[in-house]
């Protein structure tokens, strides 16, 4: 039995730190991307699956029932927040001028915002 | 004799799974939200007992009757095999979304990104906070902007030089809609969810044009 441990507690490691390189490699994607709406892609998309996976890997090297549903519900309320606040900085950014229109290919909602005021 | 605590199925006017204190009804407790509250409460302690079970409920009653909602029946139903589809599809794609992104940003070439108008078929204020939460985890979508009155996403795609690229979006937002009503919304969305999706916009195209297609 010893030998299992051992194997999911490696694979619990291994799982961690694969994790954390995909969210190493969204924040080098952060710094390399232009303007503020494709950083956004950059700061949640490769986070949360990094964060996920993060979490799985923990969850294999803590392995009781109670601490498995404190996991999951760290990561329903990750994937509950990260898209609100993601949202928010997108739609200030957006409203306050932050995006640059010229680099955009098109864009529906310039259009609809100008056609109210 | 007045009675004490009015549960939902003595009195119609309230919501469902509610209880009412007083004389007046004037504290209206939401039943599911407490349990929810109480569960959250065990799961910070990590340990089952009576202890736990006991002062996370009576915090919980306690943050109901201090902080109350409004009264209002939000449309939320709990379908269990909707919800188990609505999990697996989104673990799938937000392992595509984060391997695609990562490829996306550390590509060489220039990306043209571009912001599109999705129009939904959904209308109650949950199923479309509800779609904007979902469609923030999928491949390429970062909602910018929700249009409240004509049920509309904006969504930025990342990489917008290929047609078909927009359309995999648009489609992609679409099946997303119909899995996240499927999993939480009320009869009547559900119907409005099975219809086809309403003609995509073109570029430049205004989305209320074309509303009123089937």
């Amino acid at each position: 039995m010893t030998v299992w441990l051992q194997i999911l507690d490696t694979a619990g490691a291994a799982l961690v730190l694969l994790g954390a390189a995909i969210c190493l490699l969204g924040v080098i994607g952060m710094l390399r991307l232009p303007d503020v709406l494709s950083r956004s892609h950059a700061a949640t998309k490769p986070q949360a699956l990094g964060m996920l996976i993060v979490l799985a890997g923990v969850a294999l090297r803590l392995r009781s029932g109670m601490d498995l549903a404190t996991l999951g519900l760290i990561g329903f309320f990750q994937l509950m927040t990260g898209p609100v606040a993601a949202h928010l900085v997108a739609r200030s950014a957006y409203r306050t001028g932050q995006v640059d229109h010229a680099s955009l290919l098109f864009d529906d909602l310039d259009e609809q915002l100008t056609e109210e005021t | 004799m007045k009675r004490l605590v009015t549960f939902s199925f003595r009195n119609k006017d309230l919501p469902p799974f509610s209880a009412a204190f007083g004389a007046r009804h004037r504290r209206v407790l939401d039943l599911p939200l407490i349990a929810w509250l109480t569960v959250i409460w065990v799961l910070l302690w990590s340990s089952l007992n009576w202890a736990n079970l006991l002062t996370g409920a009576v915090v919980a009653v306690v943050v109901c009757l201090a902080f109350p909602l409004p009264k209002v029946d939000l449309g939320l139903r709990l379908h269990l095999w909707g919800i188990l589809r609505l999990a697996g599809y989104l673990l799938y794609d937000m392992y595509t979304s984060g391997v695609k992104v990562t490829r996306q940003i550390h590509g060489r070439q220039p990306r043209r990104a571009a912001v599109i108008a999705v129009p939904l078929r959904c209308r109650s204020d949950l199923m479309l906070a509800a779609v904007a939460v979902t469609v923030s985890n999928v491949p390429d979508g970062s909602v910018v902007e929700v249009r409240r009155a004509t049920a509309t996403v904006f969504v930025h795609v990342l990489d917008a030089g290929d047609p078909a690229e927009l359309e995999a979006a648009r489609r992609s937002v679409w099946r997303l809609e119909e899995l996240t009503v499927r999993a939480f919304g009320t009869r009547d969305e559900i119907e409005r969810v099975a219809a086809p999706p309403p003609h995509a916009p073109r570029t430049g195209e205004r989305p209320g044009d074309q509303e009123d297609r089937p």
